[in-house]
Order: C-alpha cells, then sequence, then structure tokens
C-alpha cells in the first residue's frame, strides 16, 4: 500500500518507475486501498495526529499482512526528534509490528528493493537475489 | 416553491478526502461538505506531518539547523538551502564569492526543472494518465545523477553553507549538465505533443479553478498560481538575489487564471531553467567556493532578519529573530504551499469535486512544507 | 503604489498611537573602570530601553525590509487597510515569545506584487498574560491561517477570527509548544 507520508513517498516513487524498476520483483502493484494489499510500507514521519490513521489503516488490511519501516523516521522518529518534541511518533514499532526496517533519510530506491527481497526471504526462507558483498573500500 | 421545500431538496452530506492520499501530494484532508455533485464548503486540515521545524530552529543551533532546509519542501531544497544561506550572510554580512553564487544558481535552477518535472507527472497522475509520470521521472534521474555526484544526495540536500557551498563542481558535472541540457530541451515540445494537446486534458484543465490577480493578492498567493493569473511577479526578477540580475531569462505569464495556464506557466519556466544553467555555464568564474573567514559558531547581531528566494512553487521567506546566541530565538518560515492552498476553501465554492481536486493539483502542493 | 503616502500614513497611525509624554527615566548606569566598563554599561542603556511606537526606515541590504512600523495592537486592522489601499500583500504574519519581558510580539509582513520592491514590516506587542490583538483576516483573507496557525503555537488570542481551532496540532492538545516555558 503506498504509505507515502513525506520525502520518502518520492523514492519508493522512483523506485516504482522506470530505472529502478520495482514491477521486475513483481511488486509494481501499489495499492492505495488496505483492503488490497499484503505489505504496508510506512514511508515517512509518523506524527500523533496520523497515528489512529495509520492504525486504523493497518488494522483494515486482511491477513497475512506485513509492514516494512523505510526511511529513518518510521524507524525511530528521524532527524526530528530532540529533547522538547512534542509531535513526532518514535518509530513504527512503538504501535505496529515491523518486519523489516530500511534506513536511510532517504534510503535510495535499491535499499528499498533490497528491503522488499529481505521480506521476501523472511516469508519464504530463500533469497531470489543473490545477496552482493559491498567491496572493501580501502586499499592498501 | 415554498423555502421549506428548496431546503428539503438541497441536502448536503459530508465527505472526507482521507489524509491517506493515492495522489504524491502528500497528507492532506479536506472535509467536504457536498451538495450532489458539487462543492458547498471544502476545508482543508493540515498537520498531518506538523514535523515541528520552527522548534527546532530554536533548539538547534544555526549550523545545526541546515538538515531541516533539506526536509521542508524535499523537491525542491536546494531553493531552501538558498534562502537559509542568504539569510545568515545578510545578517552576519558575509561575502560569498562568485563561482559559488553560480554554482548555487545552477544547481537551484536543476533543482526547479525537477520538481517541475514531478509535479507534471503527478498532477497527469491525479487527473488519471499514468505515463507521462514515467517519462517525467526517467529525465529526473538524470538530474539526480548530476546533482548526486556534486552534493551527495538524491532529494534531501544539504549541499549550501554559510559563505559558499561545501563541494566545487568538477568538468564531469559541466559536461553532463551541457548534455542534459541538449537532451532535455526537444523533450518539452514531446510533452506537448503528449500531454498538453489531449483533448481530454484539455477539457479538464481549461476554464477550470479560475483565480482572479485580487484573491491571489489578499491570499499571499505567488509562484505559478499568481503568473497564471497574469501577475509577472518572480523574485527572481522584482527581489533579486544571488547573480539572478546576471543572467538573461523571461518570466512566463499567461492570462488566463486558469488551470490549464497555471500548468503552461509551470513548463515554460523549465524551458527558461534550461537558459539560465546555459548562460551560467558559459559565465562560471573560476575562484574560490566558499568565502574566508566565516566563525564556526555564528552568533549574528539582535534584531529580526528577512530573506526571500524563488522556490519552485513561489515565494519562500524566511524570518528570523535573533538575540545574538548561537541559537535562533525565533525562526519562521514561510512556505508557497502554505498560502497557495489557503484560497482552496474560498475558490472551491460551487466546483464540481472532480474540478476541485484539478485545481488542487494545478497549485502543485506539497504539504511537508505547509505543516512544516 | 505611494511609497511617500504610506510611510506618511503609518507615521501618523504610530503617533496616534503613542502614549502622552512621560519623563525620560534614566536608565542605571554603574560606575566601572573606563574602557570596557563604558562599553558595557552603554550596551546595557541600549538593550533596557523598549522600543517605542513609531516608523523606522530600515536597511534593506542587512534587515531584509524598508518600513518598519511599531503600533499599537488596536491599530493593527487600521494599518492593515492602509497597505490594502495600496494594493499590498500580506505575506506573514509571526508570533514572538519575548518571556523576559512579558509580553507577545505580532509581526506582520507586507510586500508589493505590482513592480517595485517594497517590503514594509508592521509590528504590535501585546501583554502576554492577556494577549487580545484584533484580526486583520477580514482585510487579507489570508491572514485567516496564519493567525490561526500562531493561536495554535504561541496562545495569541486573535479576537474576532472566525475559527481559532486546532489546526497542525492534534485537536485535543492543549498546550502552546512554541512559548519558551512549555514543556513537552
Amino acid at each position: 500500500m503506498t504509505f507515502g507520508l513525506a520525502c520518502c513517498a518520492i523514492e519508493m516513487l522512483s523506485a516504482g518507475c522506470a530505472r529502478f524498476d520495482l514491477s521486475r520483483f513483481g511488486a509494481e502493484v501499489f495499492r492505495p486501498s488496505p483492503r488490497q494489499s499484503d505489505v504496508m510500507i510506512v514511508a515517512g514521519t509518523i506524527n500523533k495526529k496520523m497515528l489512529p490513521a495509520v492504525k486504523i489503516l493497518y488494522d483494515q488490511m486482511p491477513e497475512p499482512k506485513w509492514v516494512i519501516a523505510m526511511g529513518n523516521c518510521a524507524i525511530s522518529g528521524g532527524p526530528f526528534v530532540f529533547p522538547g518534541q512534542y509531535n513526532v511518533v518514535e518509530g513504527a514499532d512503538s504501535f505496529l509490528p515491523v518486519d523489516v526496517y530500511i534506513p536511510g533519510c532517504p534510503p535510495r530506491p535499491e535499499a528499498l528493493i533490497e528491503g522488499l527481497l529481505e521480506l521476501e526471504e523472511k516469508i519464504t526462507g530463500h533469497r531470489r537475489w543473490p545477496r552482493v558483498k559491498p567491496e572493501t573500500a580501502v586499499k592498501g | 416553491m415554498s423555502s421549506l421545500a428548496q431546503s428539503q431538496l438541497r441536502e448536503t452530506f459530508e465527505l472526507n478526502i482521507g489524509p491517506q492520499h493515492p495522489a504524491t501530494h502528500g497528507v492532506l484532508r479536506i472535509k467536504v461538505v457536498m451538495d450532489g455533485e458539487y462543492i458547498d464548503r471544502a476545508e482543508p486540515i493540515l498537520g498531518y506531518i506538523h514535523r515541528m521545524h520552527e522548534k527546532m530552529g530554536e533548539n538547534r543551533t544555526w549550523n545545526q539547523f541546515w538538515p531541516n532546509m533539506g526536509r521542508l519542501d524535499y523537491l525542491s531544497a536546494i531553493a531552501y538551502n538558498h534562502c537559509y544561506a542568504g539569510l545568515m550572510e545578510r545578517a552576519m554580512g558575509i561575502v560569498v564569492p562568485e563561482r559559488a553564487e553560480y554554482i548555487r544558481v545552477i544547481t537551484a535552477e536543476l533543482n526547479r526543472i525537477q520538481s517541475h518535472l514531478l509535479g507534471f507527472g503527478a498532477y497527469i497522475m491525479d487527473l488519471g494518465g499514468f505515463t507521462p509520470l514515467m517519462y517525467a521521472m526517467d529525465e529526473r534521474e538524470q538530474i539526480l545523477d548530476l546533482l548526486e555526484s556534486v552534493t551527495g544526495s538524491r532529494l534531501t540536500y544539504c549541499y549550501f553553507r554559510f559563505g559558499g557551498v561545501y563541494n566545487d563542481i568538477d568538468d564531469d558535472f559541466i559536461t553532463g549538465t551541457r548534455a542534459f541540457l541538449k537532451r532535455f530541451r526537444p523533450q518539452i515540445p514531446m510533452y506537448h505533443k503528449l500531454v498538453t494537446g489531449n483533448v481530454i486534458l484539455m477539457n479538464r484543465l481549461i476554464g477550470v479553478g479560475p483565480l482572479s490577480a485580487e484573491i491571489c493578492r489578499k491570499y499571499g498567493a505567488t509562484g505559478p498560481v499568481l503568473r497564471g493569473s497574469g501577475v509577472n511577479y518572480d523574485i527572481r526578477r522584482n527581489e533579486p538575489y544571488s547573480v539572478y540580475p546576471e543572467l538573461d531569462f523571461d518570466i512566463p505569464v499567461y492570462h488566463e487564471c486558469d488551470s490549464m495556464a497555471r500548468y503552461m506557466v509551470r513548463m515554460d519556466e523549465m524551458l527558461q531553467s534550461c537558459r539560465i544553467i546555459e548562460h551560467a555555464l558559459n559565465k562560471l568564474p573560476e575562484g574560490p567556493v566558499m568565502a574566508e573567514k566565516v566563525p564556526k559558531a555564528l552568533k549574528p547581531p539582535k534584531g529580526d532578519y528577512h530573506y526571500a528566494v524563488e522556490a519552485a512553487r513561489g515565494t519562500f521567506s524566511m524570518r528570523t529573530v535573533s538575540d545574538g546566541t548561537n541559537t535562533s530565538y525565533r525562526m519562521r518560515l514561510r512556505s508557497p504551499t502554505y498560502s497557495n492552498v489557503s484560497l482552496f476553501e474560498e475558490a472551491s465554492r460551487g466546483m464540481l469535486l472532480s474540478d476541485a481536486l484539478a485545481f488542487l493539483g494545478s497549485l502543485d502542493p506539497v504539504i511537508p512544507e505547509m505543516d512544516r | 503604489m505611494d511609497r511617500a503616502k504610506i510611510k506618511r500614513e503609518l507615521e501618523e497611525l504610530a503617533a496616534e498611537g503613542l502614549p502622552a509624554e512621560q519623563p525620560q527615566e534614566e536608565a542605571p548606569v554603574e560606575v566601572q573602570a573606563e574602557g570596557e566598563g563604558e562599553d558595557k554599561a552603554k550596551a546595557k542603556k541600549e538593550e533596557d530601553v523598549p522600543r517605542k511606537n513609531g516608523l523606522i526606515e530600515t536597511d534593506y541590504a542587512t534587515r531584509g525590509a524598508h518600513l518598519d512600523v511599531q503600533i499599537n495592537p488596536d491599530q493593527v486592522v487600521r494599518a492593515a487597510e492602509i497597505l490594502d489601499s495600496e494594493g499590498m500583500t500580506l505575506e506573514l504574519v509571526t508570533g514572538v515569545d519575548w518571556i523576559k519581558e512579558g509580553q507577545f510580539e505580532v509581526i506582520y509582513d507586507y510586500s508589493y506584487a505590482g513592480g517595485q520592491l517594497f517590503r514594509v514590516v508592521v509590528r504590535a506587542r501585546v501583554d502576554r498574560n492577556n494577549p487580545d490583538i484584533p484580526t486583520v483576516c477580514h482585510v487579507y483573507g489570508g491572514a485567516n491561517w496564519h493567525e490561526r496557525e500562531t493561536w495554535e503555537l504561541l496562545g495569541i488570542n486573535f479576537v474576532g477570527h472566525p475559527q481559532l481551532e486546532h489546526f497542525l496540532l492534534p485537536e485535543d492538545a492543549d498546550f502552546y509548544p512554541l512559548r519558551k516555558d512549555f514543556k513537552p
């Protein structure tokens, strides 16, 4: 379900478009309605005002359902947590069971793809795209 | 017919266009009282992404506030960076080297093109056409590659510093930008052929959402909204900053005051931005990109300061009250979308619901900058 | 748009609102060593004297505005009407919490969209315990949202506003976050 709240929504949109094509992984279909979706990608900051809406949308999704927390704000409140803050919910996992966390501010579309593959691995047990080891940067 | 019978015929119901939107405008909730298919009263309700930027301005030091500027209007983040940098440079009297000013203008205009492309794509997607979004995002990815090689981020830029920019541009960026301009310029007529001449689009946009110059003035609407109503007001020309006075460009103004006019203003602005970038690249001087002797801990003199820039959506301005310490006493951000959408309530009376959504899309709102 | 006319009318308005002439109070100057002591005393004297109602022509290059007027709170509607009749736009309404002085300040930013560059800043101070100021939203429709937000974040009451309800904060919020004595 497209749950684009803030900046991460644009990276989610980019992930769905021509360059970082999500449909080659079978994840092209973004449905605005919760009744037809399996995964809720929480992309953006959750507010105390928005919290009931997110909860209702999660409850409306039929089982089996999963949640991906995309971006620093959905993981822990992100750059908007400071002493004296009054409006930001510190992480989607304070009220939802999150399955995959994708860090970044905003995470690259490739990171979103990696997150979806992780979720697939969590659900099915095997990964359909080999894991790429990052090159070591320091030489000599 | 007696008035009682008339009022019984006219039954209104409340509809909620909820915070979760299929469109990418963000989390805007509109409570609409409908009379059949016509809107009786529409009330936008904000606050679903209120992220306390103004409170953070008081809690963070001047330097620590930079990341916030990228996250207000994430599509036009460089213009917001520009305003903040200009504000502090005005307050402290810092002179920015010329090469840095040109780099600022080049990156800001690339960002403007990118923002208008996404606005165009998302708007047409709102109206039901999915193809232009794919084309627009492809062009946008080319710009994001260029900007990423210089700034390091794709979306929420934090590239400027007080006194200049933190990273110089290299020859790869310059050749890449020239190549992009060469590729992009013929695309705009292609978009016009693909989209603007489409009879469905014309029926949905022409005559929809008329906004007179007077209502724009009363509500403080700026940017393409104001220029689509015939008023030639652009901060780059009326209140020039940076090196815009030395660059050669026109301000597109349309007088039809409807959604089509606002759409055409944005398309023409993309071409004008190409002109600005080309001219700036030709004039780019050598030199440092950072002013010397910028203090690490800024302490601007006491008082109020104000600075305005032309972001992609209109006039973005900041007013800060400084009390001489290393944090601001009050940081006020005036976002263009806030003023643009404030006229939605008055302007949408009596519209069809689908027309009202086309009208809202033509205002090109980005909700996080509205809520701050 | 007639700049001189705006300046003259705002000056008259500010002068109307000045209280009757009072004998000037001497700010306490401590006897200190020369040089540094003198500067300190001078700075303290400048700090303590609150700004009186009146019009100042500010330097655009440093402050970002051309005229800066301070008036009484009950005169803000008249100032808005003066500026509206000359075609200016209200861009911004800011509220500032001066907790040490026990006042709120409301700052209105006006600009001109017709060609010439002209920015006017209008200020008014209200008492912190009784922050009432008339609304200008009947003159400028755009002030509606700005004032609503200023009420919500600071608690300044705009008398006559049609809808002082919660806007950015949740509906059941009962705090004013931007006040300096706010604790979450």
